[in-house]
């Protein structure tokens, strides 16, 4: 997941850009050939993943799982940092020695996806939503433009959750809001205690998006939501533009001076430690809490959260996120690869880690008795697993790109000016996609 | 006759050894002095055939492709080749209008143009200082060299994670801001156009500079001294091995003419150690214009792009964009670079290059 790996310390690539360009080799092409997906299950499959610690121990065990499945396959697990990870792939698929399997997000899904250096899953989609595993909303996080669908979901996330320590709350005599109005209540309540109302690491970026993904479900509705990731409308629809100001209110009323200044482990750790009082995250928090901070927290009585609450009277669209596995059409063990993006999609797989915990199996049949606490449970029960629930998936891994390059610095002048109308022109600038 | 065979290999010309060892007679047989340095000249070229091959091999031709390439649209998932016709969708001059037209260029440009001010400055500044002192403080000289030429020894991308550390702005952790709380000093600090933020968040909204026409944003002043920390050792080294050669009589008759000592350093020690300010100056202004890791590293370019620099650009184009093929553009800012680098490099290329002595 791409909100876990980001916060993997930056580490510079320190190469120089002409040498690099000058030494990829013009082999581009070389998946442009699809090998058969039929014949035996063996051979040594390579597979790029970015989880490190505990997440990375949790992700051995799906993959042993797979090789007591298929005696015949070894699986070797490369891991590389998630900033690394796009340089790392683009390299390795244009000189034409992918891994067999690697780890994405959509907008790398479908760029590659477009170039034909994807294995096409199609048909296990079709399989796995008309058995009810998959809605068909999830698929189109993991479907291309052209419809179709080249990558598999493996670990998804919940996002607009509001984490806080339910002790906390109580000592300062607060309750969980249902409301938008109750919301504002109890953080202006909270500042008026003293107490920073919200968490927010900035330097990250990412966590940014957050926000801006949060509230523009809740204020434009996932129609416009998904318009805008698709580049069916423009930044300057009045649905988006509100959502903006919204937002803007929200800065300027309870972000705290640091937002900016502070890294996503800064500030969820000082939550952990008492000095903010809520933080808009994602489900993983109720792995990465204990992790970084070194704190013991009982999920349920030191660390909880609640759905950020709707904006208007129409229920809050869900706000998902996750990473997804893509298998390469050059691969030489192709029935093996095939099997391995299969099995990641599959219950069985999701299980393992699901008990583990920090998970949401994105995978419908992956009951609830397999989560090992109430939070990842709870945070289990809101992925859409019903065909009729309104969902968006986060924004800017949707997009990918040098848009959301680019969204992600306007953000950050965005939460330092608060200025709507020039973030909105400077998207407009960046995003012409409507235009087109 | 004199024959080639007369004289020693390496001898050509009137001047030389062998004429000296001849007697100071001139060459009396042209033919055979002309066979000689032809000989000479092709021991020379053996001397550094194997040098060049090496330079042209790995400098020179991947900076001839990548001058090549900015002509060209392409991507790293369809690269461009020089050898496959294929690969050719010729963009003509279109990849430097783009980049010269974007205001990201331009923006990155300004930040690049005040680490080219900057940096230098204080590189110059902190380590002539550093030198001077440890040159005075001879009984511990080699211990405070020592610990003045360290941080040179470290990574820029370490030196980028430590100073991350110093600006911190939690005041547990920040040393600086710890600083700064214990002595009451976290406010606003307004003088002329400088609009200084000291709430600790310095690299993410210390204030600004305005210039007028330009807000200025000092997040990058602030990554600028942690580079010249990191880079102030490579002074101290320059200026200490000049100090060494300044003779004590020229210090001692200053003295002796009643200068004290900023005088002897105005006087005697900065006139000494002209060349050697020369070579620190264009080589922390080689290095301030292609910077990137340090940056990189403290704030990605950000908030936003505020601390964006030129050397962050290619990068970002090649590798970050990849859903528009813009290698073509990475280049084409690369080859803008290299242009700037070699005209700001060319003082300290011809500096270095030794005269030839008229005769």
């Amino acid at each position: 997941m791409r909100l876990m790996t980001r916060r993997h310390a930056r580490v510079t690539t320190g190469v120089a850009t002409a040498l690099l360009l000058s030494t990829v080799a013009a082999c581009a092409g070389s998946g442009g050939s699809a090998p058969s997906s039929g014949g035996k299950i063996e051979g040594k499959l390579r597979v790029l993943s970015n989880w490190t610690g505990s997440e990375g121990d949790a992700f051995k065990q799906v993959i042993k799982g797979f090789e007591a499945k298929h005696p015949s396959v070894k699986v070797q697990i490369e891991t590389v940092p998630f900033e690394q990870g796009q340089a790392l792939l683009t390299q390795q698929f244009a000189q034409g020695s992918p891994p067999d399997v690697s780890v994405a997000l959509p907008g790398l899904v479908r760029t590659f996806s477009q170039q034909g250096l994807l294995m096409n899953l199609d048909s296990s989609w079709d399989k796995w939503v008309s058995g009810g595993e998959y809605t068909p909303s999830v698929r189109d996080m993991a479907q291309g433009l052209d419809g179709h669908t080249d990558a598999v979901l493996f670990k998804g996330n919940v996002n607009a959750l509001i984490w806080y320590n339910p002790k906390q709350m109580a000592k300062l005599g607060l309750s969980v809001p249902h409301t938008w109005a109750q919301f504002t209540s109890v953080l202006n309540a909270a500042k008026a205690k003293g107490v920073t109302p919200f968490a927010v690491g900035g330097k990250d970026q990412w966590p940014l998006t957050q926000w801006t993904d949060s509230i523009l479900l809740r204020v434009a509705g996932a129609t416009a939501f998904n318009d805008l990731a698709r580049g069916k409308i423009g930044w300057d629809d009045p649905r988006i533009v509100k959502s903006f100001r919204v937002f803007a209110n929200m800065i300027r009323s309870y972000f705290p001076s640091t937002s900016l200044s502070s890294s996503f482990t800064d500030a969820t750790c000082g939550r952990v430690a008492g000095k903010f009082l809520f933080e808009n995250q994602g489900a993983f928090i109720n792995l990465v809490d204990p992790q970084e901070c070194g704190t013991n927290l009982v999920p349920g009585k030191d660390l909880s959260f609640f759905e950020m609450p709707a904006y208007g009277s129409a229920p809050a669209p869900q706000f998902v996120s996750g990473d997804l596995f893509m298998g390469a059409k050059a691969s030489k063990h192709p029935a093996a690869t095939r099997a391995l993006l299969e099995y990641l999609a599959s219950p069985q797989a999701q299980e393992i880690w699901a008990k583990i915990g920090g998970y949401v199996a994105p995978n419908a049949k992956v009951p609830a008795s397999a989560y090992p606490n109430v939070n990842d449970r709870n945070a289990a029960a809101l992925w859409p697993k019903n065909p009729s629930q309104r969902a968006g998936y986060d924004l800017d891994d949707w997009i990918g790109g040098e848009i959301q390059v680019k969204y992600e610095q306007a953000l950050s002048q965005f939460v330092r000016d608060s200025d709507v109308d020039a973030f909105i022109s400077k998207m407009k600038q960046i995003d012409t996609r409507s235009h087109q | 006759m004199t024959t080639s065979l007369n004289k020693p290999p390496l001898a050509s010309g009137p001047g030389s050894f062998g004429d000296r060892r001849g007697g100071g007679r001139t060459p009396t047989a042209p033919g055979g002095t002309r066979r000689a340095g032809k000989r000479g000249g092709r021991t020379g070229y053996a001397f550094v055939t194997p040098l060049m091959a090496v330079f042209a091999l790995f400098y020179l031709w991947p900076v001839v492709q990548s001058v090549l390439s900015s002509f060209f649209t392409w991507g790293l998932l369809r690269p461009w080749n020089l050898f496959d016709r294929s690969t050719w969708q010729f963009a003509g001059l279109a990849n430097y209008r783009r980049t010269l037209s974007d205001p990201d260029f331009w923006h990155a440009g300004a930040n690049s143009l005040l680490w080219l001010v900057l940096f230098p400055l204080l590189v110059v500044g902190i380590s002539l200082v550093m030198a001077v002192a440890i040159w005075h403080a001879r009984r511990w000289s080699v211990v405070f060299r020592t610990v003045f030429v360290l941080p040179m020894t470290i990574s820029l991308a370490a030196a980028g994670v430590i100073w991350s550390f110093v600006y911190n702005p939690d005041a547990h952790i920040g040393v600086l801001n710890a600083v700064l709380k214990a002595l009451h000093m976290q406010g606003t600090l307004d003088v002329g156009p400088l609009h200084l933020k000291t709430t600790g968040q310095w690299l993410a909204d210390p204030g600004t500079l305005n210039l007028g026409f330009y807000d200025l944003r000092l997040v990058n002043v602030f990554v600028i001294i942690a580079a010249a920390w990191a880079f102030a050792g490579y002074g101290v080294i320059t200026f200490s091995a000049g100090l060494a050669s300044l003779p004590q009589e020229l210090v001692d008759s200053a003295r002796v003419d009643g200068c004290g000592p900023l005088q002897v350093v105005r006087h005697v020690i900065v006139p000494h150690l002209r060349q050697p300010m020369r070579i620190v100056f264009v080589v922390s202004v080689i290095f301030a214009l292609r910077t990137f890791d340090i940056v990189y590293v403290m704030t990605s370019g950000g908030p936003g792009t505020d601390s964006t620099v030129l050397g962050l650009l290619p990068w970002q184009e090649a590798f970050a964009f990849l859903t528009s093929p813009q290698a073509g553009q990475a280049a084409a800012v690369a080859v803008l670079m290299s242009a700037v680098l070699i005209l700001l490099g060319f003082p300290y290329l011809k500096s270095m290059l030794p005269r030839k002595e008229s005769r």
